[in-house]
């Protein structure tokens, strides 16, 4: 626990922009400001947004930042990000990291079986002829100019990783 | 000389989408240069159905807003080598695109290919008006039942309304053993009601379904009986004119002359 913990309530601001249906939720934030030794300063992002449900066709996130869904990502719906994207669940809709032309940024999914995946510049899709999704936890990112999609090795750090 | 065919139903559910497809791919099997516009904006289907959902970056609206070239748009099919398909949006609704800007894109893919076919949404709001809005010709399709006969005259009536005379008719999934027992409307009931030329007669098929979901086309499927009807209605689309097919497939004769292919 740190010392001195101070919490601010603020406004969400319009640096969400969010579909509307997920506008219309609550649009109060807690916003933590935590002192904190400085080896740990760097280690935290506050720039991530959580969207706590499946995003289903037609709906779509546009963030200037991380997204973290907790939930699938159905054929249909898009998630923009200019940061990282990570779905704790199935990722099959489309997905664009590093938006804003970012190219270490990455999509981690538990599944994942976009129907595009989009990093920095980048556009790719599944081949046609691929009928089994993964089994395992992958991380999608740029490597040597291509995107390439691996296992996520939960002994990786997601520090180093992402 | 360039074509531009709306296929509209009102109701949903009849086989817009599909007809669309197996037009569209018939058309571009004989050599045509053609494009299917998915007109129904925030829930398209077409991409689905043709299996290039996967191939979408830039759609209708960003056409239509400016967001790129008309070019970067259009989706090539992966089977048929002159066949396009413009994507809608999913993530925008019907009011992100006006009747003038569906015209002038219309006019616009009209330079270009031989075929513009346009695959409109279910109702007939605004969706319905921007569809056809750029459209010269229309195709109502309709299934045997009342409800869809029905929705199918109001649209004719709306499309009369709009200076599109005499839209052809598909009537889709039609079960002739069905018909025979009195159990379903027949042609020539649907005829009477509707008052407009037949295009064409589409029997119900589960092959339709089995093409639908893996992403293909029945109209290039030799002996599927749909595959049939939809590429005797290519050909009436271009203006050859095709007996009706016998829908008789009943008993031993039947078989027979299906089997030897004298349909």
């Amino acid at each position: 626990m740190f010392c001195g913990e101070q919490i601010i309530r603020c406004i969400c601001g319009e640096r969400l922009a969010l579909a509307p249906e997920i506008k219309n939720g609550p649009r109060e934030l807690w916003v933590r400001k935590v002192r904190r030794p400085k080896e740990i300063e760097e280690m935290i992002d506050d720039n991530t947004i959580l969207v706590r449900r499946t995003l289903r066709s037609g709906q779509k996130i546009h963030f200037d930042g991380n997204v973290v869904v907790v939930g699938d990502v159905n054929p249909g719906a898009e998630i923009v990000a200019s940061g990282h994207v990570i779905v704790l669940g199935t990722l099959r809709g489309v997905v664009h990291a590093g938006a804003s032309g970012d190219e270490q940024a990455a999509v981690l999914a538990f599944r994942l079986q976009p129907t595009q995946l989009r990093i920095a510049n980048h556009i790719t899709r599944p081949p046609d002829d691929e009928l089994t999704g993964p089994e395992q936890p992958e991380i999608a990112r740029i490597k040597e100019n291509m995107v390439t999609i691996e296992v996520f090795q939960s002994s990786d750090r997601l520090g180093n990783l992402i | 000389m360039s074509e531009i065919i709306v296929v509209t139903s009102g109701k949903g559910g009849v086989g817009k989408t599909t007809t669309t497809a197996n037009l569209g791919a018939g058309l571009a099997s004989l050599g045509h240069k053609v494009v299917l516009v998915d007109a129904d904006i925030g829930l398209r289907n077409l991409d689905v159905v043709l299996g290039l959902e996967n191939r979408i970056v830039y759609d209708l609206t960003d056409v239509t807003e400016g967001h790129c070239r008309l070019r970067q748009a259009l989706i090539k099919d992966k089977r048929y080598e002159g066949l396009f398909l413009l994507p809608a949006a999913q993530t925008k609704d019907k009011t992100a695109v006006s009747p003038e800007q569906m015209k002038k894109l219309c006019a616009d893919l009209a330079q270009e290919f031989e075929y513009v076919i346009i695959d409109c949404p279910a109702g007939i709001e605004q969706g319905f008006r921007n569809a056809i809005a750029g459209a010269q010709k229309a195709i109502v399709v309709t299934t045997p039942e009342v409800a869809a006969v029905r929705d199918a005259d109001r649209v004719i009536g709306l499309l009369e309304a709009a200076e599109l005379r005499n839209p052809a008719l598909i009537i889709n999934r039609i079960r002739p053993k069905m018909v025979r027992h009195g159990d379903m409307m027949g042609i020539e009931d649907i005829i009477d009601i509707l008052a407009v030329d037949l295009l064409g007669v589409v029997p119900e098929d589960e092959m339709v379904v089995i093409s639908t979901n893996r992403g293909e086309t029945v109209v290039s499927d030799e002996r599927s009986r749909s595959g049939q009807a939809y590429r005797n209605i290519v050909r009436r689309i271009k203006g050859e004119a095709v007996p009706m097919m016998s829908l008789d497939d009943s008993g031993f004769l039947g078989r027979l002359r299906r089997i030897i292919g004298l349909k």
